[in-house]
């Protein structure tokens, strides 16, 4: 069960598997900071340069967490 | 990604240096630092168009600062001011094409893609923060109050000191490093078409990383010198 090919493949399994579950978070985070940003542009039309510049911050805040998926992703197609 | 690896030896150790982060980062500093002294070289009551250019640069750094931190917030210019113009100077430069130029081993690319590069400048953050709460608060600035909670919260604070700089590091790395490949993959799948707009995508990143960056440095130093209630 521990030979080197076997290993590799479960490497690969894993790396799917961190990226597939790390898109998922990123991208409900992304979804809710998109339902802020068009609730606030809807109930205050004037407000929308400033909020969508609020909203760029956030969503690269949360676009980071399935960053760190890739990063281990790419750390395990490397074994 | 492999690096164009050197290594020396100093007593009994070994130093590895990454030489294209390393050349790809002077390139960027000189850019940064060569502006500086243009902008400020004839400072004049009309300013040229150089100098407005400088102007309105560094009164975007005020405004973020007066609105985020409270007292004395201005002398925080030059850390920041720096960083985010260091930061945006290189992320840009992985859009150009300086692959062509080829080195003995490895790519010229952002420096920012290498993680030692944002783990230092992260450092950097780390104990920039520190030191101004210190100054700030002085002892008070790890045990607020001899409590329980006040024990509890000093025990979260120091472990904040480590999640911070790791975070901050990762985000940026990750972000650079995720672009690059992506770019490749584009190119790999339908060349010189499909990569255009996520190159146009990766400019967009290189500015909203660096704010990130800076927002979130501002944000430690503004928490770090904060009265308390």
């Amino acid at each position: 069960m521990t030979d080197t090919a076997t290993i590799s493949q479960m490497a690969h399994l894993g790396a799917g598997i961190a990226i597939g579950f790390g898109a998922v978070g990123a991208g409900l985070g992304i979804g809710f900071a998109t339902k802020g940003l068009m609730d606030a542009v809807s109930r205050q039309p004037e407000v929308a340069g400033k909020a969508f510049g609020f909203f760029l911050l956030g969503a690269a805040l949360s676009e980071a967490c399935a960053l760190y998926a890739f990063v281990i992703a790419f750390m395990l197609l490397g074994k | 990604m492999e690096h164009w690896l050197y290594s020396f030896n100093i007593g009994e150790h070994t130093f590895w240096v990454n030489l294209d982060t390393l050349f790809t980062m002077w390139f960027a500093m000189l850019f940064v630092i060569v502006f500086a002294l243009l902008a400020t070289r004839k400072l004049s009551i009309i300013p040229n168009k150089l100098q407005a250019a400088a102007e309105s640069i560094m009164n975007f750094f005020y405004g973020v600062l007066d609105t985020m931190i409270e007292t004395e917030n201005r002398k925080h210019v030059p850390l920041v001011a720096s960083l985010f113009l260091f930061i945006v100077t290189a992320n840009l430069m992985g859009q150009l094409p300086l692959r062509i130029i080829h080195i003995k081993q490895g790519e010229l690319a952002s420096p920012t893609n290498d993680i030692n590069l944002t783990a230092a400048m992260a450092v950097i953050v780390l104990i920039y923060y520190v030191a101004a709460g210190l100054k700030a608060k002085g002892a008070k600035f790890f045990l607020h109050e001899l409590s329980f909670t006040g024990i509890v919260m000093a025990l979260v604070e120091v472990l904040e000191m480590f999640t911070r700089p790791l975070s901050l590091a990762i985000r940026l790395f990750a972000n650079i490093f995720a672009g690059e490949i992506l770019v490749s993959i584009a190119l790999g799948a339908m060349a010189y078409f499909l990569p255009l707009p996520i190159m146009l995508f990766e400019i967009l990143v290189a500015f909203i990383q660096a704010t990130v960056f800076m927002m979130l440095t501002i944000a430690y130093i503004g928490s770090a010198v904060k009265e308390e209630h």
